[in-house]
């Protein structure tokens, strides 16, 4: 092996801890990326990557790389041209047009080709075979250096351009390109070893034209101008090893800054946006500082960029010495909200620098440690920058979220350990997706696993101290910097990657504390505690008996052993008191310490050593306890559920300092609706100095009690004296003060309350009128003339409160709504609506957070009935050149139309979105919100459900997101929360589930859909008949049947011998023949159906990238049977089709139209062209069959021997456009009930859509 | 000789402005100055030694007389003001030749030459007045202790305050309600105005007027809108910045803060009142003030 930089001190570790090994028999020592053409117009790239390895063995005859996407013209290895072979096995998962179409199977399959690619282990889709010329050199263990041509084409993933259509030269437009992706991407825009482990120096080279500006990792060493002054190459250079998943270009007509207060900061914006870059970034050099100071290191890189970026994947995107920002965080000084998020946004990228770029990872195992470390010190930051209230709600809030997500889906398990790779045991079996590699990750699990990281990091620290969780850090990265300035020995490169092994190590070198009990508990294990506490007081003993149980057999959890503390409030003052959870121990008791019974004169002492008076006459006369509190600390990841009386909630409120414990009494005091409740809430609420979050909470509830207690509130609606007294002017109480949001607290608090008094109903359950014309009066006496900050925020949650004003509405009958029957109230709300929406066009405000408002607003009308539901309106908003903020409120509300109202159409227009959208973050966003919020889920009967979506999501995620793994792991989010894991029950029986052999007369189930046993069950119930009907029908046109046989059979065969060989990478020899049909058969439709032909081109495009095309050749020639081939069966299946009814349109007056569409159905999986018969609408895919099976219909209804049929046909199509809910609910109760029909109508079932129409003739004979 | 260039030159503008004559009097006053210049030229024309001109000619001299003598008045005049005067005295007019390059000296011989013809002064016509713009009132003498010389007063409307017996609306409560129902109306008008003009969305199939939205229009460059603050607040932002928060009817209770340091956000974030060991600083803008940890550490 290698060497691995062994130093002494690793040595004696345990097994598994033997420093880095490289998966690769070489070693990376240094890559140059020249990218010497950018054409913003074709949106192109074309360049050259050279590469130098050391070889570490000496038989070394193939280099695996990874490249993406990137067109690959030609390799040279020392000046030799060499062979080499690109397969991507990513670009179509499931081959073979396989109709299983269930999750797991896609999972695995995809699992499979992501390693089968995977860097981690060695692999790529670049195969590189090293010329013989050279093996001799290479026995030698010498230099090779890999020089690669390649090109980049229109790139979907990996780069993205942005060229605004305005007129002017490229730099003028703003247009510019960044690099962007999820994990380890870089593979998508120039080939590497795209791998966090395997560092390497670089050399960077981008020529772009004058005006442009290309940042990029590293130090610029110099640009210089190209012979005729039109455009220029910069020179970066980066001396620090670094993997090529961490280097990032951006390419644009920047206006560039330097920090002026550190130089060797600069910070890139696109035009126009100069003044906002400088207020935005001016706060940084204090991050720099923080980081620096509490890690003892200074920043290791010598110079850092900060590049803000519109469309942006992700908000921020850490590089080595670089990061990448959405454009949108940049604020000016009026701006208060995004103040704060932008600043976080700036001190996270600074600490994933550190942690992320500078010390990468060794495999994705320990992709833990990184994220944990890098959200630690950002929090830190956030201690140290917004104080320590906001940090312990920050903690809280996070360990809501992951105790949430745990609960619902299931473990985040944060060290995947894999055992001989065996899917048996697969930690996350609960999961839809593996957890082996980034890249097949949930995005949504994958925050989650981030935001656990940090927490665990945390956790870490309350065992072994923050000091000395600073010293390993500190460790970790001089240790680092070391190895980074060996600049002749890579093998010391490996100590700038961490493992979890060496982490541990660190700690426990460091500290001398053993933390294995944690790391088994958070790292190593997923799941969190769920504890359910509640008390008794003994009075006789003078002791708590306090009960803790825990729920570890709900998916999620996990069981708790070990020390908990518990805090107990008494009337003497505050203790402490740490139990020992064990396996059998509920009961624990604890000996209280106020033994006097309350003496009246005294001050009570809170935790923090401060003493107060508190009024003790709610209390419970026999116990002393005021409250009690466990785990204060948040030393567990846990949820706790405790119960205690509402009194001592009520003193927790008002008494305890620490905000946590104040959250937590404002949620359990929901559950009181009393009027003490409602005093310690209006007292918090007055009382400025508690923390500002914790008012706004209280402010909803109080809304809340209010609710409850509807029928004794007395006085006027909750907090409405409230905001007046502090708000409004005193002489005339109604009109509020003019905008002064100089103070923060009362500002947030201000927007807040308003936002909750909306929520407060009145015994009809109405919002009170007195509330709207209060708020209504609030929005009319906004004045922001003399504010120094923009109100924008502050009208939008105007905005918000009346929406939350809203009630559903009478309807009588299901009167369609009108203008007529508006209610009164609705029209002030709708008349406010629409002039901040107008307003916004002549006046926008800042991120567009009115009409972001506005736009939700209107959709919560909608939802209650006072507008009549139409998604029009967002669909004009939600397209492509609105803000991004605007778009995706408006892809909201089309997400919950579709799923309200449950349309096809804008469930097909949200699909069709997906797949073309320009913008990478929105198309992600769509997929998230309809998982989020889906139009039905696996146990829903909906009329949306239906086969054609299931293939064409299927087809999305097999083939159609392979550029963009987010992406195709939010398709597989989604597929898996419509249809579950196992095969979607709308799909009918999977096809070929009936091999028809025509000469015989024989049909008999096709062997792979046996093991699904039930479906499997009715098909074969069904599957005779229908042969028996489909002979029995053919009987009147012998002579075609001849004809049509031949085809069939053909047709039918190669289907089963797919079939047949379902598993991946199985090879078709009929394809090979067919393939060549399609290109005779491609020409003719052409000619036949000219506005069909885009489509189907572009469909083609879709599935088969130009590298699958070379990949393909190149298959073609070195391995005859790799999977790359069988991308081809689509088209050549459809190709059998085509001429058929290219054939048929000359004219044939025959029923051939329906043994085509017979085809379709049977041979090739076309449902969608099949559907469209019946269904209104038309997606890109069935757009290309639509002539097709319209055409020869109408030949076929003159025919008068079956128009019978074609009548029957017609009337179905429209009863089906009429009434489709009718016609489901007759599917389904066809389904449900009537055995008996299931022999006459078998296809009822099996395709409600396609089926059906061309079947039920034979119903009436 | 001379005289039939002269007759000839008054002759024909003579004509000329003889259709004019009836047109108005500052024609009629400049057209007489206009002739005697001719006569001048013609005369010292003939007394140089010609017989005869070309019409074009004579009023190409005539032009450029005029344009000498012009200039010298007016740069005789900016003398004058120049030392704060409000006529020229003979020596603005001997600076003004000498500045114009003219030899002074030779002035007194050439006007006592010889051969010099007289030429009759001008027809006496009133220089035209212009007729006074519409005066309101008597304008004011002035007062005993400013020189007659100096310019009159303007028109007394221009600077006497005419007291109105009306106290104008200082109540708080109907100023913010009118400033309100103003705002609101001029939005109003505007919106409407245009969603007249341009496309609109509507909210009803069956009403697109009651409601009309804007259609939403796409942006080539989304974002420059959305972050850029409008021109109008840029311009809120500068007053404000001039002006402090000006005072309301009762600002009593609004916090003073001085500090003009951008966003602070370490005030969001203040600690429990009563808490010894943190005394939350008031000092914006200062990240050196903000404690390390701020102090609030549980269980100690």
């Amino acid at each position: 092996m290698p060497p691995t930089g062994l130093e002494p001190a690793r040595m004696n570790r345990k097994k598994g801890d033997k420093g880095f090994e490289s998966p690769r028999p070489y070693k990376l020592t240094h890559q140059v990326v020249c990218i010497n053409n950018i054409n913003f117009q074709r949106k192109s790239v074309v360049g050259f990557v050279e590469l130098t390895i050391f070889p570490t063995v000496a038989n070394l005859n193939r280099i695996k790389l990874n490249s993406k996407q990137c067109r690959i013209y030609r390799v040279r290895i020392n000046d030799l041209e060499a062979a080499f072979i690109y397969n991507d096995p990513t670009l179509e998962v499931c081959h073979n047009e396989s109709k299983q179409r269930n999750l797991n199977y896609f999972s695995n399959a995809y699992a499979a080709a992501v390693s089968a690619v995977d860097p981690d282990a060695g692999n790529g889709e670049l195969c590189i075979k090293v010329p013989s010329e050279l093996w001799k050199h290479v026995d030698e263990l010498k230099v090779l250096k890999i020089h690669i041509n390649f090109s980049l084409d229109q790139p979907k993933g990996g780069l993205h351009f942005v060229v605004p259509s305005v007129e002017g030269s490229m730099a003028e437009r703003g247009a510019h390109v960044f690099s962007c992706g999820y994990q380890n991407s870089t593979r998508f825009w120039f080939p590497c070893v795209d791998s966090y482990s395997e560092l390497c120096t670089w050399k960077l080279e981008f020529t772009v034209d004058a005006a442009m500006v290309a940042v990029s990792n590293g130090d610029l060493v110099e640009t210089v101008y190209t012979h005729d002054m039109r455009k220029k190459t910069f020179h970066y250079m980066l001396t620090i090893p670094t993997a090529a998943s961490n280097i990032s270009l951006a390419i644009g007509p920047f206006e560039i800054l330097v920090d002026p207060y550190m130089h060797e900061v600069t910070h890139f914006c696109l035009p126009q946006l100069l003044p906002l870059l400088k207020h935005t970034t001016s706060y940084l050099h204090e991050v720099f500082e923080f980081y620096e100071e509490i890690l003892t290191c200074r920043y290791p890189y010598s110079c850092f960029k900060t590049v803000f970026i519109d469309e942006a994947y992700v908000e921020v995107a850490a590089y080595a010495s670089m990061s990448i920002f959405s454009t949108n965080l940049l604020h000016s000084a009026m701006i208060i909200d995004e103040t704060p998020l932008t600043r976080r946004c700036l001190a996270q990228s600074l600490a994933q620098q550190f942690f992320g770029c500078f010390i990468s990872r060794m495999s994705w195992s320990d992709e833990w440690v990184l994220k944990g470390i890098s959200g630690y010190i950002y929090g830190l930051w956030m201690k140290k920058t917004f104080g320590v209230n906001e940090y312990r709600h920050w903690i809280k809030e996070e360990l809501d979220k992951i105790v949430a997500y745990e609960l619902k889906t299931g473990g985040v398990l944060l060290h995947p350990m894999f055992g001989g790779g065996k899917e048996k045991d697969n930690p996350a079996s609960h999961l839809h997706f593996s957890i082996k590699h980034p890249h097949t990750l949930s995005w949504e699990y994958y925050t989650m696993f981030q935001c656990k990281a940090h927490l665990v990091m945390r956790l870490i620290e309350n065992r072994i101290s923050m000091e000395f969780m600073l010293q390993v850090f500190n460790k970790l990265l001089s240790l680092a910097s070391t190895a980074s300035s060996q600049k002749f020995q890579s093998h010391m490169w490996s100590q700038m990657l961490v493992s979890t092994s060496g982490f541990l190590k660190s700690i426990s070198n460091v500290s001398g504390k053993d933390i294995q009990p944690l790391i088994k508990q958070w790292v190593d294990q997923s799941g969190v505690v769920k504890f359910y506490g509640s008390f008794a007081f003994n009075r006789k003993r003078n002791v708590l008996e306090l009960e803790i149980k825990q729920d570890y057999t709900s998916p999620g959890t996990q069981k708790y052993v070990g020390p908990l503390k518990v805090t107990v409030q008494e009337l003497d003052g505050s203790f402490n008191h740490t139990l020992q959870i064990e396996e059998n121990s509920l009961k624990h008791d604890i000996p209280c310490h106020s033994k006097s019974r309350r003496n009246k004169k005294k001050k009570i002492p809170l935790m923090n050593g401060e003493e107060v008076d508190m009024d003790l006459s709610a209390m419970d006369a026999d116990s002393p306890l005021l409250w009690i509190r466990i785990d204060p600390d948040m030393s567990v990841l846990r949820k706790v559920e405790f119960e205690q009386a509402d009194f001592m909630w009520q003193y927790q409120l008002r008494y305890e300092r620490d905000v946590v414990a104040q959250q937590e009494s404002i949620l359990a005091l929901e559950k009181f609706p009393t009027p003490a409740s409602r005093l310690a809430l209006t007292d918090i609420l007055e009382q400025e100095q508690c923390f500002y979050r914790v008012r706004m909470s209280a402010c909803f509830c109080l809304a809340k009690i209010a609710n409850s207690m509807v029928s004794t509130w007395t006085g006027p609606p909750a907090m409405k004296s409230l905001f007046t007294r502090m708000f409004c002017c005193k002489t005339c109480p109604n009109i509020v003060k003019t905008n002064n949001f100089m103070s923060f607290q009362s500002y947030f608090l201000q927007k807040t309350m308003p936002v909750a008094m909306a929520l407060l109903r009145d015994v009809h359950n109405l919002c009170p009128k007195e509330v709207l014309t209060f708020i209504l009066d609030l929005i009319k006496y906004n004045d922001n003339r003399k504010n120094k900050f923009s109100d924008n925020y502050y009208r939008a949650e105007m905005i918000d409160a009346l929406a939350n004003s809203v009630t559903p509405a009478v309807s009588v009958n299901n009167e369609v709504r009108t203008l007529d029957n508006l209610n009164p109230d609705v029209r002030l709300i709708l008349e406010e609506i629409t002039r901040f929406l107008n307003m916004e066009k002549l006046l926008p405000s800042y991120r567009h957070t009115i009409t972001v408002s506005c736009l939700r607003a209107i959709r919560v009308l909608q939802k209650n009935g006072h507008v009549p539901s139409d998604p029009a309106l967002f669909k004009s908003y939600a397209e492509y050149g609105h803000f991004v903020d605007i778009r995706i409120a408006a892809l909201e509300a089309v997400v919950d139309y579709t799923k309200v109202d449950r349309s096809y159409e804008e469930l097909q227009w949200l699909l069709n979105m997906i797949q073309n959208d320009p913008v990478p973050y929105v198309r992600h966003k769509i997929l998230n919100m309809l998982t989020k919020n889906p139009p039905f889920t696996k146990n829903m009967e909906s009329p949306l459900c239906n086969e054609a979506l299931v293939d064409q999501l299927w087809k999305l995620m097999n083939s159609g997101t392979s550029h963009d793994w987010r992406l195709r792991c939010g398709a597989v989010d989604l597929y898996f929360t419509l249809f579950g894991l196992s095969r979607p029950s709308c799909l009918p029986l999977p096809e070929l589930g009936l091999v028809l052999n025509l000469k015989e007369k024989k049909a008999v189930l096709n062997p792979t859909i046996i093991p699904e046993a039930i479906a499997g069950n009715q098909e074969a119930a069904i599957n005779p008949s229908s042969h028996a009907q489909l002979v029995g029908f053919q009987n009147p046109e012998d002579d075609h049947l001849a004809k049509e046989a031949s085809c069939n059979m053909s047709a039918h065969q190669q289907g089963v011998k797919r079939k047949a060989d379902t598993p991946l990478g199985s090879p078709l020899e009929p394809g090979q023949i067919l393939e060549k049909n399609e290109d005779s058969s491609k020409v003719k439709l052409k000619i036949r159906f000219s506005n069909s032909q885009d489509e189907e081109e572009i469909d083609m495009d879709t599935v088969h990238d130009s590298q699958a095309f070379i990949s393909h050749h190149l298959n073609m020639l070195e391995r005859p049977s790799t999977p790359g081939l069988s991308k081809y069966r689509p088209a050549s299946s459809r190709s059998a089709l085509i001429p058929q009814h290219s054939s048929v349109c000359d004219g044939t007056p025959t029923t051939k139209p329906q043994w085509s569409m017979e085809l379709a159905r049977k041979g090739t999986g076309i449902h969608l062209g099949v559907f469209n018969l019946e269904g209104k609408e038309q997606s890109p895919l069935e757009m290309s069959m639509h002539p097709v099976a319209t055409a020869p219909l109408s030949v076929f209804t003159k025919e008068s021997a079956s128009s019978k049929h074609s009548d029957h046909h017609h009337h179905h199509h429209h009863e089906h456009k009429k009434k489709k809910k009718k016609h489901k609910h007759k599917h389904k109760h066809k389904h449900k009930h009537d055995s008996k029909e299931k022999d006459k109508e078998p296809f009822t079932f099996s395709s409600p859509a396609s089926g059906r129409s061309i079947r039920s003739p034979s119903l009436s004979d | 000789m001379a005289d039939t260039a002269a007759t000839a030159g008054a002759g024909g503008s003579g004509t000329r402005s003889g259709s004019k004559q009836s047109t108005n009097p500052a024609d009629n006053y400049h057209l007489a100055r206009r002739r005697t210049l001719q006569v001048v030229v013609s005369s010292l024309l003939t007394e140089a030694g010609f017989e005869s001109a070309e019409k074009a000619s004579v009023e190409t001299l005539t032009e450029m007389l005029q344009s000498y003598i012009s200039e010298i008045g007016r740069s005789a005049k900016s003398y004058c003001e120049h030392t704060a005067r409000t006529q020229p005295t003979l020596s603005d007019i001997v600076v003004t030749l000498v500045e114009m390059g003219f030899n002074v000296d030779t002035l007194p011989a050439y006007a006592k030459r010889s051969q010099r013809m007289v030429i009759t002064a001008p027809p006496v016509t009133n220089q035209p007045v212009t007729p006074k713009a519409l005066t309101a009132g008597q304008n004011r003498p002035h007062p005993p202790h400013i020189p007659s010389h100096f310019p009159e007063f303007p028109d007394p409307h221009t600077y006497i305050k005419t007291p109105t017996y009306r106290e104008p609306v200082s109540d708080y409560q109907v100023l913010r309600e009118k400033a309100a129902s103003q705002r609101r109306d001029v939005e109003r008008a505007l919106t409407r105005f245009m969603a007249k003009t341009g496309e609109t969305q509507s909210l009803f199939k069956d009403d697109v007027s009651t409601f009309p939205l804007i259609a939403a229009r796409p942006f080539t460059i989304p974002y420059l809108t959305a972050l850029l603050p409008s021109e109008l607040e840029m311009q809120q932002m500068e007053e404000t910045d001039s002006s402090e928060q000006d005072e309301q009817t009762d600002t009593e209770n609004l916090p003073l803060h001085i500090s003009t340091v951008g966003p602070a956000f370490c005030l969001l974030h203040s600690t429990p009142k009563t808490h010894p060991c943190c005394p939350q600083p008031i000092t914006l803008g200062s990240r050196h003030d903000l404690p390390r940890a701020s102090g609030f550490v549980l269980g100690t």
